[in-house]
């Protein structure tokens, strides 16, 4: 092995490599990038808006309208509040602290457990007898609801991260998972405790650990495979 | 090692002031060209290249001790820098985060198995001047060897946070974002190396400890 250790500096011919390189793959200015960021993530919403209205648009079922309202107004806001924890980078290229992501993971889901509770505080009881095909109906949506904005969301943070991007895939499938949920929140006719917690609790967990085990190849930064002329 | 000792000053005093001597015009430098480049002038790469290689280049070496695998991944790290041009954040800080894209590499790149880190047979190179005496030239390299020895048998958590605070001049929170924990947790794990350190090397480190 040789190990100059005296040379403090990259070769010349390195140099030449990297900015070659970097001109044979040209990349857009931020301005552009963050046109393109905008669009993917209005579209992955739009996607979910569509599939809303393809069963029926948002609509109360006979539900107290109090209640559906101040749940939907309550899981917007905590999914508001885990995308700035953790989807927004701040001012850094590195992204919030680690767990602050890690508290999104944990807390959202539990946030959104509680905003049921409250909308259920706030109006009178109303709780309409479930099974399974109701609680099935409920995950499939909040997946299909959630695939759009957690698809734009990969798209934005993808090869982003070189720290701990399997916490920010998390986060990400978290936040998408509170997107679809908000959806099917509008739609779905019920409002039981159990129901809110398997039909679309369990989906935002599951987007999550989705999200984990993809942005290992998604969010990471890897070695990029350079092509043969840019090899040393 | 080329940080050790420098121009026949004490160990101590070139180990202790090397982690403070990065300077701020430098950091300053390559976020005023980085933001350029993102903002569209393509000219500003040349200069966030010259401004970061060499200092990513010395922390490469010094992980992989292989000059070669140093620029591969070298080449690789400001590759990805120049692919999130895009997505550059307005104000944001390259150092750090260039530190962390490399460090990412550098750890991929072993888990890939081509060869162990701080595995080398060469010898360190002390750093010393050549205006040196051969005695301060030898009293040099063999410190120089025992503290790369010193440094091999910290826990990777521990040599990692001390080198990145110590020898890359990066503060404690940097570092703690380029190792994604805390700032109480860097300053604990350099603390610990730095008592470790200062346990097998004697008093050669005194006044090491510290940091922003």
């Amino acid at each position: 092995m040789s190990t100059p250790q005296s040379q403090v500096s990259p070769s010349a011919e390195l140099r030449a490599r990297v900015l070659a390189a970097a001109r044979a793959e040209p990349v857009a200015p931020r301005a552009v990038g963050a046109l393109r960021s905008a669009l993917a993530i209005t579209g992955g919403v739009a996607v979910s808006a569509a599939i809303l209205m393809s069963i029926g648009g948002p609509g109360g079922y006979g539900r107290p309208s109090g209640y559906y309202v101040t749940l939907a107004v309550l899981w917007l806001g905590v999914g508001v509040a885990g995308a700035w924890a953790g989807v927004v980078r701040g001012r850094s290229m590195l992204g919030r602290a680690v767990s602050l992501r890690a508290l999104v993971v944990v807390l959202v889901p539990v946030a959104l457990v509680l905003t049921a509770l409250v909308a259920g505080l706030a109006v009178p009881p109303y709780v309409k007898a479930t099974g399974m095909h109701e609680h099935l109906r409920c995950v499939m949506f909040t997946v299909l609801m959630a695939a759009g904005p957690l698809a734009a969301l990969l798209f934005v943070r993808r090869g982003s991260d070189p720290v701990a991007p399997r916490i920010t895939g998390a986060a990400l499938g978290t936040v998408a998972g509170a997107i679809g949920g908000l959806g099917i929140e509008l739609r779905c006719s019920h409002a039981g405790l159990f129901h809110v917690f398997v039909g679309h609790i369990v989906p935002v967990v599951a987007l999550a650990l989705f999200g984990a085990l993809v942005a290992g190849r998604v969010v990471a930064v890897r070695a990029a495979a350079l092509a043969p002329r840019w090899r040393g | 090692m080329a940080w050790l000792i420098v121009a026949g000053a004490p160990a101590r005093d070139a180990f202790a002031s090397r982690g403070r001597s990065v300077g701020v015009a430098e950091r300053a430098e390559v976020d005023v060209a980085m933001e350029r480049y993102a903002a569209g002038d393509d000219a500003a790469y040349a200069k966030v290249y010259d401004t970061l290689a060499p200092r990513l280049f010395g922390y490469l070496v010094r992980q992989t001790r292989e000059t070669a695998r140093a620029e591969d991944i070298l080449q690789q790290t400001l590759l990805q820098i120049h692919r999130a041009r895009s997505s550059f954040i307005p104000g944001a800080e390259v150092m750090p985060w260039a530190f962390a894209i490399a460090r990412r590499l550098v750890v991929d790149s072993v888990r890939r198995g081509r060869r162990e880190l701080l595995s080398s047979d060469g010898e360190p190179d002390p750093g010393v001047s050549k205006d040196a005496g051969a005695d301060e030239i030898a009293q040099a390299r063999q410190l120089a060897r025992r503290l790369e020895l010193a440094l091999s048998k910290l826990p990777p958590a521990q040599r990692v946070a001390f080198e990145l605070v110590k020898n890359e001049g990066l503060s404690m929170a940097e570092a703690a974002q380029v190792l994604g924990t805390t700032v109480a947790a860097v300053k604990l794990r350099a603390h610990r190396a730095y008592e470790a350190l200062r346990h097998a090397l004697g008093e050669g480190i005194d006044g090491v400890e510290g940091g922003r």
